[in-house]
């Protein structure tokens, strides 16, 4: 099942987000947000409840002077 | 008086006869130099030339050299810098105008190794602005164009890295990669690129795209020559929160050890095909690539591509999120200072979700494991670099890579080792790569296989006609 993000919802989201797009931004950025939905909407077929994200945390590691 | 054409030698070639004293570090870089001066404005591949201090450099190696004090390989070579290393005191802008003058006060990890190795540093390339995106059209300064012809992309992000090399503007640079952006150039301009495996050389001081995708690497015109470089630049930094400390091996003692036996995984089925699928001619010049494998001794098998094709659609989430996050204050406060093409492509992580983030890196961690396990029954695998020779800039689509395959983007979701060399030309004479991935810190394989193909054949000897 896709979920198709309108133009109108893409403006709440910009705003929410703290983003002043243009209405041509915006007209721009639509097909690529609603690929990218459709893709995570397949990616989530790929997983079960035991699959941890490919993300590590060490709690021994510190920022060395960056 | 220097012999002419110094700037098209390999660097192995530059540093043999730097030792036999044929030439010297000077003569050397003056000829990249007025390379660069004669014919870069039709290229547009340095941003920013730093001949003064080249100069320099190759006065000191010359007195270094004579004194007897020989650093290796790398000792006197002209190199040149992708625009997103951060170089003390030298403008590193990545191509954009929110960068436009920033003078870094630190050297990237990789800058330094470099340097200690006696390199000579010609200046900094253009990319894609911010290494994402297209060519960067409306950015403070123009496209890199390509040196086969000038017509069409060179491929990105490290545009200006495979276009200086193919053009003899200096002899290794370094790229950075994040869904292809070494091996794509590398591809597109028909020299030879190196991605590394995730860890294997520090990203200390490379601006960041997306944090676990970016990878450092070189690039160069011959294999052994991105050895070289890839040697001088690979190793633990603990200033590199995903560097492996891992032992580097001698990656240019394995490369005359040969290929026979050794098994090729081709992941054709579910993937070649994908949307419009891979150009025809692009395919039959692999298909010739293979049987040359073959000739020199390795199995071909044919394996499941589908873990492969779906690797680019948690790749792309991953980025877009990545990328967004380290920008998202400079789109807030001045989104008009990107150009269109990366503003396009980086806004769009604005949209996605803790939970849509998170759901690529749990599918990272299944096709990881999918796509690994093929190793059981192949060593490594091989593809077509890109799914098509490059397009011209007139007829570039933007939507055109969500179209095709990615044969790069599965490797930087794994990490795993990619090398991409020229293996052949299309009918308009635009160069066609191939890309050997290798299980992760085995950068010796890829190599190899590379140098073995790379001997087998004559296409890294053609160079376009400037």
């Amino acid at each position: 099942m896709s979920k198709e993000i309108t133009l109108a919802k893409l403006q709440t989201m910009a705003d929410r987000s703290g983003l002043q797009l243009t209405d041509e931004d915006l007209e721009k950025l639509l097909p690529g947000v609603n690929r990218s939905y459709n893709q995570i909407l397949e990616l989530r077929g790929l997983i079960t409840d035991r699959t941890e994200p490919a993300a590590a945390f060490v709690a021994s590691r510190t920022e060395k002077n960056k | 008086m220097a012999p002419s054409g110094l700037f098209h030698l390999s660097i192995t070639e530059a540093a043999n006869g730097l030792r036999r004293k044929e030439f010297s570090p000077i003569e050397l870089a003056q000829a990249c130099l007025e390379r660069i001066e004669s014919i870069d404005d039709k290229l547009h591949s340095f941003i920013t030339v730093t001949a003064n201090l080249a100069l320099e450099q190759a006065r000191k190696a010359e007195q270094e050299l004579r004194a007897g004090i020989d650093k290796g390989p790398l000792h006197g070579i002209p190199i040149a810098l992708k625009d997103l290393y951060a170089t003390k005191n030298i403008r590193t802008t990545c191509h954009s105008a929110v960068l436009q003058d920033w003078m870094p006060d630190h050297d990237a990890a990789t800058v330094t190794k470099l340097r200690e190795a006696g390199t000579i540093l010609l200046g900094k390339l253009g990319m894609h602005e911010f290494a994402f995106g297209g060519p960067s059209v409306d950015a403070p300064f123009p496209a890199v164009r390509n040196p086969w012809d000038t017509a069409h992309i060179p491929g990105g992000s490290s545009s200006g890295s495979g276009a200086a090399l193919a053009a003899g503007l200096c002899l290794g640079a370094l790229g950075s990669d994040t869904g292809g952006s070494i091996r794509t150039p590398s591809s597109h301009c028909g020299v030879v690129g190196m991605k590394p495996t995730y860890g294997r050389v520090s990203r200390y001081g490379v601006v960041p795209l997306s944090w676990s995708l970016d990878h450092a690497g070189p690039m160069a015109r011959s294999v052994e020559d991105c050895a070289i470089l890839l040697q001088a630049i690979a190793g633990y930094d603990p200033n590199d929160p995903a560097s492996a400390n891992v032992p580097v091996p001698h990656l240019r003692a394995e490369l005359k050890n040969g290929i026979k036996g050794l098994r090729v995984g081709v992941p054709r089925a579910n993937w070649f095909n994908e949307n419009k699928g891979t150009d025809s001619e692009t395919e039959s010049i692999f298909n010739d690539a293979l049987k040359a494998l073959e000739g020199l001794g390795a199995i071909v098998f044919e394996i499941d591509g589908q873990p492969f094709s779906l690797a680019r659609k948690a790749n792309q989430t991953i980025l877009t999120a990545e990328a967004y996050a380290y920008h998202e204050k400079r789109f807030q406060e001045a989104p008009e200072k990107f150009g269109s093409s990366v503003r396009r492509r980086m806004l769009e992580g604005a949209f996605l979700s803790a939970a849509d983030y998170i759901t690529a890196l749990r599918a990272r961690t299944v096709l990881n494991e999918q796509i690994r396990a093929n190793f059981s029954g192949v060593d490594i695998f091989v593809t077509p670099t890109a799914p098509r020779p490059p397009e011209t800039f007139e007829t570039l689509d933007p939507n055109e890579q969500n179209l095709r395959p990615s044969f790069t983007n599965p490797f930087n979701l794994t990490g795993l080792p990619a090398i991409s060399l020229p293996c052949g030309f299309s009918k308009d004479n635009l160069p066609v790569g191939l890309q050997i991935v290798a299980q992760p810190f085995e950068e010796g394989t890829a190599l190899r296989v590379a140098y073995a193909y790379e001997r087998a054949t004559e296409w890294h000897k053609r160079r376009p006609k400037l």
